[in-house]
C-alpha cells in the first residue's frame, strides 16, 4: 500500500496491521523496562486505543513511535520510580531443551541473585538486555524499536551482561 | 579478535563457526552460557497479539457506540425544527382575523383575491390554509363582499350561511337584524327556515324576526361604502344602533317606540347631521350631553 493513500491509520485493516506487527514488541519492552506489576498487557491496549483516537493524526510510519512514547508516558505516571520486579520461571523453558543439551537448571540462590541483579540495572540497560538475550531480537533491531544507534544497544547489553556477570560471580 | 568483540558477536548472534570455536576457548565461556541460559528464565509473559488484538477491537466498538453523542446535539436540533414546525403549522392553521371598531372600516384582500369591505364594529375570520379547499368566511356584523370568480363561496353568520358564486353583496348581520343585499351574480342564502336565491338588485333581511325579500330595483353599492348608511322601513332603534357602531356615543331612544320606522339614510362623517336627518323626518328631537344622547319625542 503506497503513503498516499494511506496518510492516517484510521481504516481498521490498516490499524490491524500496526497491531499485529508493533504490540509484542510493545508488550516485551514494556515488561522488561517496568516489570510485571504494572499490568503491560493493559498498558499495550491503552496505546493502541489512544492510537485509535488519533488515528486521523498519525500516519503509518509515525504509528510505532507514537506506541511506544504513549505506553511509555502511561508506565511513567504509574511507575513513579518504583522498584522493578521481574520474575524467573520455575521450569526451564522447554523450547530451550534441545537446543541446549548441556542446559543445567541453576539454584534458587543462584536465580535470586541474577534477579536482583537484573533488577538493579538500569531500565535502558535492562530493556536492550532481555530482549536481545531473551526474545533473540539482533542489535539493529533492537535499535529501532527504541530507535537509537546500533553502537548504542550494544554498549547497554554489553554493559548489562558485565554487571550481570559480576554479581553472579561474587557468589562463589 | 578481541574478548569484547567475541562476547559482542556472540551477544547478536553473529559468530561464525571459526569465531564461535574462539569463542567457546574463553576462561568464562561456561558462566557466560550458564548465565545466559539462567536469564531466559526472565522471559516475559507469553502476548497474543491477536487476542489481543481482538480484545482491543471489541473495546472500541463498545467505544464507537458510546461517542456517538453527536446523536445528542442532533436530535437537540431535530427537537427545535420538530417545535418550529410544529408551531408553523399551527399559527398557519389559525384563523386570520380582522377586527373593526366603531367608526371604523377596513378594506381587505382574501386568498383568492376577492375584495372585503369591513364595516365598523365588525369581525370577519378565514383560514388560509384551508382556504382552496373551502372558501369560508365566518362574519360577524357586516361586510360587503366582491367575490373573483371560482368555487363556492360561503359566509357563515350566526343567523344564515351566505353562498356565491362570482359576485357582490353586502351582508350585515347585527343584533336582531340580518340583511343580504346581492349587488351583481346571484346569491344564495340559507337560514334555519328559509332558503332564498337573490338576483342582482334584490336583498333579503330578517328583522325582528320577520323575513322579507325585496326588490330594490337598483344596483347601486351599499350606501357605507360612501360613508352613509341607508334604511327601508327599518325600526328606528335599529337605525340607532347602527349610528352608535359608526359614532363612538351611546344612545338611549327608551321614549320611542319599537315599532316606528325609518326610511332614509345618515352621515357617518357628521354626527349633528347623521341625527338631525333621522330625527327631523321621524318628528323627533334629541339632547347631547357629552357622548350621551336621549332621542327625545317632538
Amino acid at each position: 500500500m503506497s503513503k498516499a493513500i494511506n496518510d492516517n491509520v484510521c481504516s481498521e485493516s490498516i490499524y490491524s496491521a500496526i497491531f499485529k506487527r508493533y504490540s509484542t514488541d510493545l508488550h516485551d519492552f514494556l515488561y522488561y523496562k517496568f516489570g510485571e506489576n504494572f499490568n503491560p498487557k493493559d498498558k499495550v491496549q491503552e496505546a493502541f486505543i489512544k492510537l485509535w483516537e488519533n488515528c486521523s493524526k498519525v500516519t503509518p510510519d509515525k504509528a510505532k513511535s507514537f506506541l511506544f512514547t504513549v505506553a511509555n508516558n502511561l508506565m511513567l505516571n504509574e511507575h513513579a520510580h518504583q522498584k522493578v520486579v521481574l520474575k524467573y520461571q520455575a521450569i526451564k523453558p522447554k523450547h530451550y531443551t534441545n537446543e541446549n543439551p548441556e542446559f543445567i537448571m541453576q539454584g534458587n540462590e543462584y536465580m535470586d541473585t541474577l534477579q536482583r541483579a537484573i533488577e538493579s540495572l538500569s531500565d535502558a540497560q535492562r530493556t536492550a538486555f532481555l530482549m536481545n538475550r531473551i526474545e533473540g531480537k539482533k542489535h539493529k533491531e533492537i535499535a529501532e524499536i527504541l530507535n537509537i544507534s546500533t553502537k548504542a544497544v550494544e554498549k547497554r547489553i554489553y554493559g548489562a551482561l558485565k554487571i550481570l556477570k559480576e554479581q553472579v560471580e561474587g557468589l562463589k | 579478535m578481541t574478548r569484547e568483540l567475541l562476547i559482542n558477536k556472540w551477544l547478536d548472534n553473529a559468530l561464525n563457526p571459526e569465531e564461535f570455536k574462539a569463542f567457546q576457548q574463553l576462561e568464562d565461556y561456561e558462566d557466560l552460557v550458564k548465565l545466559d541460559q539462567s536469564i531466559k528464565r526472565f522471559k516475559a509473559p507469553e502476548y497474543n497479539a491477536d487476542q489481543a488484538l481482538e480484545k482491543t477491537l471489541q473495546h472500541l466498538h463498545s467505544l464507537k457506540t458510546k461517542e456517538y453523542n453527536w446523536l445528542k446535539p442532533f436530535m437537540r436540533i431535530a427537537a427545535i425544527l420538530v417545535i418550529a414546525f410544529g408551531l408553523y403549522f399551527y399559527i398557519a392553521g389559525l384563523d386570520t382575523n380582522y377586527q373593526t371598531e366603531v367608526a371604523q372600516q377596513i378594506k381587505t384582500v382574501l386568498p383568492d383575491d376577492s375584495q372585503i369591505t369591513l364595516n365598523s364594529a365588525s369581525t370577519l375570520s378565514f383560514n388560509k390554509r384551508s382556504w382552496h379547499k373551502n372558501r369560508l368566511v365566518n362574519l360577524e356584523g357586516e361586510a360587503f363582499f366582491k367575490v373573483s370568480k371560482g368555487s363556492k363561496f360561503n359566509v357563515v353568520t350566526s343567523a344564515g350561511i351566505v353562498s356565491v358564486l362570482g359576485t357582490e353583496f353586502n351582508v350585515k348581520q347585527r343584533e336582531n337584524y340580518f340583511e343580504v343585499y346581492c349587488f351583481e351574480g346571484s346569491v344564495g342564502v340559507e337560514t334555519i327556515d328559509d332558503t332564498q336565491v337573490l338576483k342582482p338588485g334584490e336583498s333579503f333581511q330578517i328583522i325582528d324576526g320577520i323575513i322579507q325579500k325585496i326588490n330594490n330595483e337598483t344596483t347601486q353599492l351599499p350606501s357605507w361604502l360612501s360613508k352613509e348608511s341607508s334604511f327601508d322601513d327599518v325600526p328606528v332603534y335599529l337605525v340607532f344602533e347602527e349610528l352608535t357602531r359608526q359614532y363612538n356615543v351611546f344612545i338611549n331612544s327608551d321614549q320611542i317606540e319599537k315599532t316606528l320606522l325609518f326610511n332614509g339614510t345618515f352621515t357617518h362623517t357628521n354626527l349633528e347631521l347623521a341625527l338631525k336627518s333621522i330625527t327631523i323626518p321621524l318628528n323627533l328631537t334629541y339632547k347631547i350631553d357629552n357622548k350621551q344622547i336621549t332621542i327625545l319625542r317632538d
